[in-house]
């Protein structure tokens, strides 16, 4: 048997590792992905006093701190019983959306545009942030910058801190915001929803205009049919700061609603031996294997799954999009993973649009943004979409609100299974009958994953970089006959 | 789309009078072991910068230095370094070549781009394309970044402690930070 290893994976935050084994005739028998994970989380947050995880958990990874963040104030509320003013659960949303705002924008003009601006087949060297600027001109450089500069500012506003922020504590925040911060927030917002659109017509101009992109995008070679993942709120619009998971089966059909505290009647993990980080699956489906189906327990949780697990979206630009994303691709569910792309983009424009609503809204410069917690602490969850995945947080405390028991289901976690079926099933489509592995064949099987913004960061050790890509091709024996590097001195 | 006007990249910075010109990013996890090596020697290297009670420490206006503490690459690591002269970057680094707390100093021009580290992001951008992204919109980003980096084994438990090779390092590593701010303080006063 032939086997040829990824290794590892560029562009993908954390070490990544994928084995792909060629049976005698040079068709692939099986993929495997493989992750390190980091050790001793648990251990390391017992013994500290609950209030203390919002500032902890934001330094798992340098990536999602304000997802991190957000989750465990929120977990910290309910060890607490404590339910925050009005205002101070806007506040905390506010911050979350200009978070988003940046992360999504990021992810899409750095990580994922460059495939389809570049086009799949484009050189390496061609394929990053740089060559879309040469493409479309000096001006999107700025406005990604901008977008980026005022989604921090936002953060900083809110958060006191531009990337990891430290104001949200058990009952609420430490401090509100005043007037003029206000309006900055909402001018920043303003702007943010032209931005948006913007690139939502980018995306329309160059991948929905291209035939050969839609092709690949509605093709089945990046296409699963599984259960979709997403928080809702109480009229099953899109959330990312609060509400109940909504798990809609792969015909559309809603599965059930679950609140935070109820997460482990809905998830189970499944062990693997040939890897350390576990599988979530859906319990009262059943793990049947890394396959599609109504009958198999596998879920995902990305922009494209929150979009099919809500019945639309808050805001009315992005209902718009919502509507023509649907109408586009023939349809609810839509399955097909690259479509996430275009979905993470309109989640950037409810961003925008959700920035500015709470901006404006009478209550956000109240200074009743804390409700000091009085019961004695014990136990408690919460959830929020990160924008790579539904991000859960666990704590068990003493009376003294010290942990004593911590559990994470991170936002990629719940994507491993996915990935590693997408990627399984782009590499038996491009790599057929011993043909010779190419540089864009193999950027095609990364595609698989791309879409699914995967970060390793919290959920295995973090060693950002733009890592080799080594591609050793072997024969029945185990001798390398080639070997294909990227990004390799 | 057609209103918002872009205003410069890093305006901020460079209408402020009282930047400092050197800025030290520590660089890494504080709470990953080995990894926070980084911020422990730039903590090392302000201690020593602010208990000097002179103006001038070894040549160093210490006045002229800024020390943050970051977690980041790519993009956001360039968007902290606009309207900066010089920039010293301390990190955590393994290239497998040297014994664990060995510290190595060189340029970032002289790094391959695939290093591993805190430098460059797989999230956005590698750090020399964010830069080359920054100097294309018309940041003033510095010329040279220099780097000071630790030796260590790829960290996967969580700890806020270091291992011993790499604690042991901390001062000498801190002293070759204070190398470099020598060598690039002079440069500057030339400028």
């Amino acid at each position: 048997m032939q086997k040829i290893s990824i290794d590892p994976i560029t562009r993908l935050e954390g070490h990544g590792k994928i084995d792909i084994f060629l049976d005698a005739d040079g068709n692939v028998a099986n993929t495997y992905f493989q992750i390190p994970e980091l050790r001793g989380f648990e251990r390391f947050c017992v013994g500290r006093p609950v209030e203390e995880m919002p500032l902890l958990t934001n330094r798992i990874c340098g990536v999602c701190p304000e997802a991190h963040h957000m989750a465990a104030a929120k977990a910290a509320d309910a060890v607490y019983k404590v339910d925050p003013p009005p205002t101070a659960k806007k506040l905390r949303e506010l911050l979350y959306s200009g978070f988003y705002f940046t992360d999504h924008t990021t992810h899409f003009y750095a990580l994922a545009g460059p495939d389809f601006v570049m086009g799949p087949d484009a050189p390496i060297a061609q394929r990053n942030i740089l060559g879309i600027i040469h493409k479309v001109g000096l001006e999107i450089g700025g406005k990604v910058i901008q977008a980026r500069k005022y989604g921090h500012r936002i953060v900083e506003i809110i958060g006191g801190r531009k990337i990891h922020p430290c104001t949200s504590i058990p009952g609420g925040l430490t401090k509100g915001i005043t007037e003029e911060e206000r309006h900055e927030i909402e001018e920043m917002g303003r702007w943010g929803i032209e931005f948006a659109q913007f690139s939502l017509q980018l995306f329309n101009d160059i991948v929905l205009g291209n035939k050969e992109y839609v092709d690949l995008i509605l093709g089945d070679i990046y296409t699963h049919r599984t259960y979709s993942m997403g928080l809702v709120d109480d009229q099953n619009r899109v959330n990312f700061y609060d509400g109940k998971v909504s798990v809609v089966d792969p015909e559309g059909k809603r599965l059930g609603k679950y609140a935070p505290s109820e997460y482990t009647d809905w998830i189970a993990e499944r062990v693997e031996p040939w890897t350390y980080l576990k599988f979530p699956y859906l319990k009262k489906v059943g793990w049947k294997g890394f396959v599609d189906g109504v009958d198999s327990g596998v879920y995902f949780a990305t922009p494209l799954s929150r979009l099919n697990a809500a019945d639309s979206m808050a805001t009315p630009l992005a209902q718009e999009q919502y509507e023509k994303f649907y109408e586009t691709l023939g349809g609810k569910p839509v399955h097909q993973r690259l479509a996430t792309h275009w979905a993470r983009l309109i989640e950037v424009l409810y961003a925008a649009e959700r920035i500015v609503e709470l901006a404006t809204d009478p209550e956000i410069t109240s200074p009743d943004f804390r409700r000091v917690p009085t019961e004695i602490p014990t136990e408690g969850v919460a959830i929020v979409e990160a924008p790579r995945g539904t991000l859960t947080h666990h704590y068990k405390t003493d009376q003294r609100g010290i942990l004593t028991e911590v559990n994470l289901i991170v936002g990629t976690t719940n994507n491993y299974a996915p990935i590693s079926m997408s990627i399984k099933k782009a590499a038996q489509s491009l790599i057929k009958n011993g043909a010779v592995i190419t540089e864009p064949m193999l950027n095609m099987v990364e595609m698989a994953f791309r879409a699914y913004d995967p970060c390793f960061g919290c959920a295995a050790h973090s060693l950002p970089g733009q890592m080799p890509l080594k591609v050793t091709i072997r024969d029945v024996n185990g001798e390398p006959v080639e070997v294909l590097k990227q990004h390799c001195e | 789309m057609s209103s918002p006007t872009f205003p410069q990249v890093g305006q901020d910075a460079e209408s402020d009078p009282v930047q400092p010109g050197i800025l030290i990013i520590g660089l890494g996890n504080p709470i990953l072991g080995d990894d926070g090596v980084g911020w422990k020697v730039a903590a090392q290297v302000e201690r020593q910068l602010r208990a000097s009670n002179h103006d001038a420490i070894r040549g160093i206006d210490h006045e002229a230095v800024q020390v943050e503490y970051l977690s980041l690459g790519g993009l956001s690591l360039m968007e902290n370094m606009i309207g900066f002269d010089k920039v010293v970057l301390i990190d955590s680094i393994t290239t497998g070549n040297h014994p664990r707390g060995s510290i190595l100093r060189f340029n970032l021009e002289d790094l391959p781009r695939n290093v591993y580290g805190h430098l460059s992001s797989a999230h956005d951008a590698s750090l020399q394309n964010a830069l080359a992204v920054g100097r294309g919109l018309g940041a003033k980003l510095p010329e040279q970044t220099r780097i000071v980096a630790v030796e260590i084994q790829p960290t996967y438990d969580f700890s806020e402690d270091l291992s011993s090779e790499v604690a042991a390092a901390i001062p000498a590593a801190a002293e070759a930070v204070f190398e470099v701010l020598e060598e690039i303080s002079s440069t500057l006063s030339e400028g």
